[in-house]
């Protein structure tokens, strides 16, 4: 008897199926992958199995009862407890007062005081359980990323967890630091703990699951077990597309001879975040950035663009030098950030498509006091047409967009002000493959038409697939500059990892 | 308010939930106008009472829009209250020594212009939170109106020229009536096709993605805070015009209703943002309360009661609207 079995599940948002006839069933203790693009309907299927949603139509049964979910913490009551790509943590709480969020605390017996004290022993005995090593006593605002999916793992697990969603968990973590979720996964496993496992990285999909569900458009498109399962046959369920678009080799351009866009020299952040970094972008070139998580790779870039203020070094874009770039100053000399963070950083969800995408050039559609509204509305939607942003028009709300096209959006708002150097702090993070094949392509095209690219990607066969030249970061440094021909994933890890034990040994030695 | 009706896509017709959410303060303004209209169809349903009503909400049409300026850009000034108060004593003291009465006008208007820029400085400089800084200013200013006045009504030697804003008519309708929808469509062209509204807009959706798009978010609030300051001061200079007198605190009880009229007008129209048209419905709705009621001899304390109710109702009417969404 499976543990969960879900029947013909049906979602409806006004007259549009977000799912449509999904039956799955999830055994105990296996792990269970969930793949599919944006917006094909892994977020409302998640959303109706912890209680969020209610289903249109459809069945549900938690080991062989058919049950109502019909709130978050009834989902929570059966075992059923999702960890989401935003973390759902008290920043200035400590680990331990975190955990027994929406617990009943302990009591002391006498008076309503909380015992502290047996609080602490429960933690500390699931941790030890899991093997679960993280600083409790810390406030979640000093814990780092990996850290607080960990803690948000203890938490489930603190209540009696059978069902487990994590919904994209290493999206924000290291390769050594998701290795230390994977193994955790494997031991909640053995426990008997099933797992949902969304992800867009089709590695680990494969890596940890026992069996695969593709969903398409809302329906289910298929489920393979691992032995079925493989790259290309996930892809061609995913996508529906008989002509998968395989990543091109590229050739490395030749443009040693192309003039400078971006020089670097020596940049030293005033938080201390980059300490020593210098770097060259030419016109026609693609420049990757990659370090380990903390390496001050989205904080270099963001320096260049203006948004931290500079201790040191002198940045110089099309000849004009600056020692303190404001984002006004950047944009005016062609210069484009397109953040990691669209939600927080790249957009402003209620407002339009329209909106958002002519925020930086305002000035450009005003004469006399007024903005021309013809001339921008126009403007707008043949950028739009040009980068195949689905919407109904450039007027409806990118709140109300899907994640790929959201970005999209934010590449044509970068795109408006015909810029000349690209600054990209992980362009394809948590977008579907098509998007991400998109937004390559878009990229090489920036190079060819002459402008530079630098950007940043946690993911270095992408760095390696995408980008001429690759600056390794390391602690706040650049500490090498490679041409990408010929180089080989190790050999950029190699480096990052050895400049890490390094560090370590000359700090012992202090 | 940038598209209220545009919606063109095709499939999605305006459902009944959607025409409550849209216009649902619409039409509880008219249910009101219409419900007066029949308890009292000779003192309340008259065109001199329409006149009457335009004149008396002009006050908190204009101060509420500056309330709307500074929400838009996501912060509150609370010491829009005092700001008038003080305008208006200024403007009459001014008056009274004889100043000529462009004068008396423009060094209130000014003065306040400034105070309020120093508001948004102090706040955007330091980033400390709006509510507690204007609160505090709020205090500095009622303190500096009531050394200023000794705490008395300044109504002595005032010229009739100084009344002439506040009690002149022109072809039946008061001269506040036209500043008011003067300021309403300066305010709202402002907002809506200028790039000054755009990015106040923005910054009030996020600051974070406006500043990546290089928008000086400091400058932007400043002028918010200060816009907001020059409308109360003009409220106040206003009032004391109307009145032929300024009292040290004529114009504190302006400011609780002119955020309800910022709150209601927000529950107007699907952006779910302060927007000039909206606050003008909140305000005359609240205006219209204040005159039907009084007309039926309902007591003042009453009122507040019955208004305060209706912001409440607003706001939840809203809320449960997007939540079926």
């Amino acid at each position: 008897m499976p543990l969960l079995s879900v029947k013909q599940l049906d979602k409806m948002f006004g007259q549009h199926y977000a799912l449509k006839d999904v039956s799955i069933e999830i055994e105990a203790g296996e792990v269970h992958a969930l793949v599919g693009e944006n917006g094909a309907g892994k977020s409302t299927f998640i959303k109706i199995i912890t209680g969020v949603y209610q289903p249109t139509a459809g069945q549900i049964f938690w080991n062989g009862q058919e049950v109502q979910i019909d709130s978050p913490a009834a989902a929570r009551q059966l075992g059923i407890n999702v960890i989401h790509q935003e973390r759902h943590l008290i920043p200035s709480f400590s680990g331990t007062e975190n955990l027994f969020l929406g617990l009943p605390y302990p009591r002391q017996k006498w008076w309503p005081g909380i015992r502290w004290k047996e609080m602490e022993r429960r933690a500390e005995q699931v941790k030890a359980e899991l093997g679960i090593d993280i600083p409790l006593h810390l406030p979640v605002a000093e814990m780092s990323p990996p850290e607080r999916t960990l803690l948000e793992i203890l938490r489930a697990m603190l209540l009696d967890c059978k069902l487990l969603f994590l919904d994209e968990p290493t999206a924000s973590l290291t390769d050594q630091e998701a290795e230390l979720l994977f193994s955790l996964i494997n031991r909640l496993q053995s426990q008997g703990t099933a797992i949902i496992y969304v992800s867009h990285r089709l590695d680990e999909v494969f890596r940890l699951s026992d069996r695969i569900t593709v969903l398409r458009n809302g329906k289910k498109a298929g489920m393979l077990t691992r032995a079925e399962a493989n790259r290309e046959r996930l892809i061609r369920l995913m996508t529906d597309e008989e002509k998968v678009a395989v990543p091109q080799q590229r050739q490395t351009r030749e443009v040693s001879q192309e003039p400078i866009v971006l020089d670097v020299k020596d940049l030293a952040t005033l938080d201390g975040k980059v300490k020593k970094a210098s770097l060259q972008v030419r016109r026609r070139e693609i420049v990757g950035i990659f370090g380990l998580a903390g390496a001050g790779r989205t904080e270099l870039l963001e320096a260049i663009y203006g948004l931290r203020p500079l201790k040191r070094g002198v940045i110089t874009v099309m000849e004009r030098q600056t020692s303190s770039p404001t984002p006004a100053q950047s944009l005016k000399n062609g210069v484009v950030l397109i953040p990691e963070d669209r939600r927080g950083h790249g957009l402003v969800m209620n407002m339009s498509i329209r909106e958002n995408m002519t925020l930086p050039i305002l000035s450009a559609y005003t004469s006399s006091g007024a903005i021309r509204g013809k001339k921008e509305r126009a403007d707008v939607r043949e950028q739009m047409t040009s980068l195949n942003v689905k919407a109904t028009d450039s007027e409806q709300r990118v709140s109300e967009l899907s994640g790929g096209n959201q970005q999209k959006v934010v590449f044509a708002k970068a795109l408006m002000s015909s810029p000349c150097l690209f600054l990209c702090d992980e362009p394809t993070q948590a977008v579907d493959i098509m998007t991400r094949n998109e937004i390559h392509r878009l990229l090489r095209e920036q190079a060819d038409a002459g402008n530079g690219v630098l950007f940043v990607s946690s993911d270095l066969p992408e760095v390696l697939e995408v980008a001429d030249r690759v600056v390794v970061m390391h602690d706040g440094e650049s500490i090498a500059e490679l041409p990408v021909a010929g180089l080989g994933a190790e050999d950029v890890l190699q480096l990052c990892y050895r400049q890490r034990k390094e560090g370590a040994a000359s700090h012992e030695a202090k | 308010m940038p598209h209220l009706m545009k919606q063109s896509n095709g499939q999605r017709t305006l459902s009944l939930a959607d025409m409550l959410r849209s216009y649902g303060t619409v039409m509880a303004g008219v249910l009101i106008i219409i419900g007066f209209s029949l308890l009292n169809p000779d003192t309340f349903a008259t065109w001199s009472n329409a006149i009457n009503i335009s004149r008396q909400i002009s006050f908190l049409v204009i101060i509420s829009i500056g309330a709307t300026l500074v929400m838009s850009v996501g912060e509150f000034d609370l010491s829009i209250g005092a700001m008038a108060s003080l305008a208006g004593v200024i403007a009459a003291k001014l008056a009274s020594e004889q100043v000529p009465i462009i004068l008396s006008i423009v060094v209130p208007l000014l003065l306040c212009l400034v105070i309020g820029y120093v508001n948004g400085w102090i706040i955007t400089r330091f980033r400390v939170l709006s509510f507690i800084t204007t609160l505090a200013m709020g205090t500095i200013l009622g303190g500096f109106t009531f050394w200023y006045t000794g705490g008395a009504t300044i109504f002595e030697n005032i010229p009739d020229s100084f009344r002439y804003l506040g009690q002149t008519s022109w072809l039946g309708i008061p001269l506040l009536s036209i500043v008011m929808i003067a300021i309403i469509l300066l305010f709202w062209f402002m907002m809506s096709h200028t790039a000054l509204g755009r990015r106040m807009y923005a910054i009030g959706g996020n600051e974070m993605a406006s500043r990546v798009a290089g928008i000086n978010v400091g400058f932007n609030k400043n002028a918010a805070f200060a816009l907001c300051a020059a409308l109360a001061a003009l409220t106040g200079i206003l009032m004391a015009s109307r009145l032929g007198s300024a009292h040290p605190t004529g114009g504190n009880g302006l400011f609780l209703p002119a955020y309800a009229a910022v709150f209601l007008g927000i529950t107007v129209g699907k952006a779910g943002v302060p927007n000039i048209w909206g606050t003008f419905v909140g305000a005359a709705i609240i205006g219209i309360l204040a005159n039907g009621l009084t007309i039926m001899e309902v007591p003042t304390f009453m009122q507040d009661v019955i208004t305060g109710m209706i912001v409440i109702a607003a706001v939840i009417m809203q809320k449960l609207g997007r939540d079926s969404r």
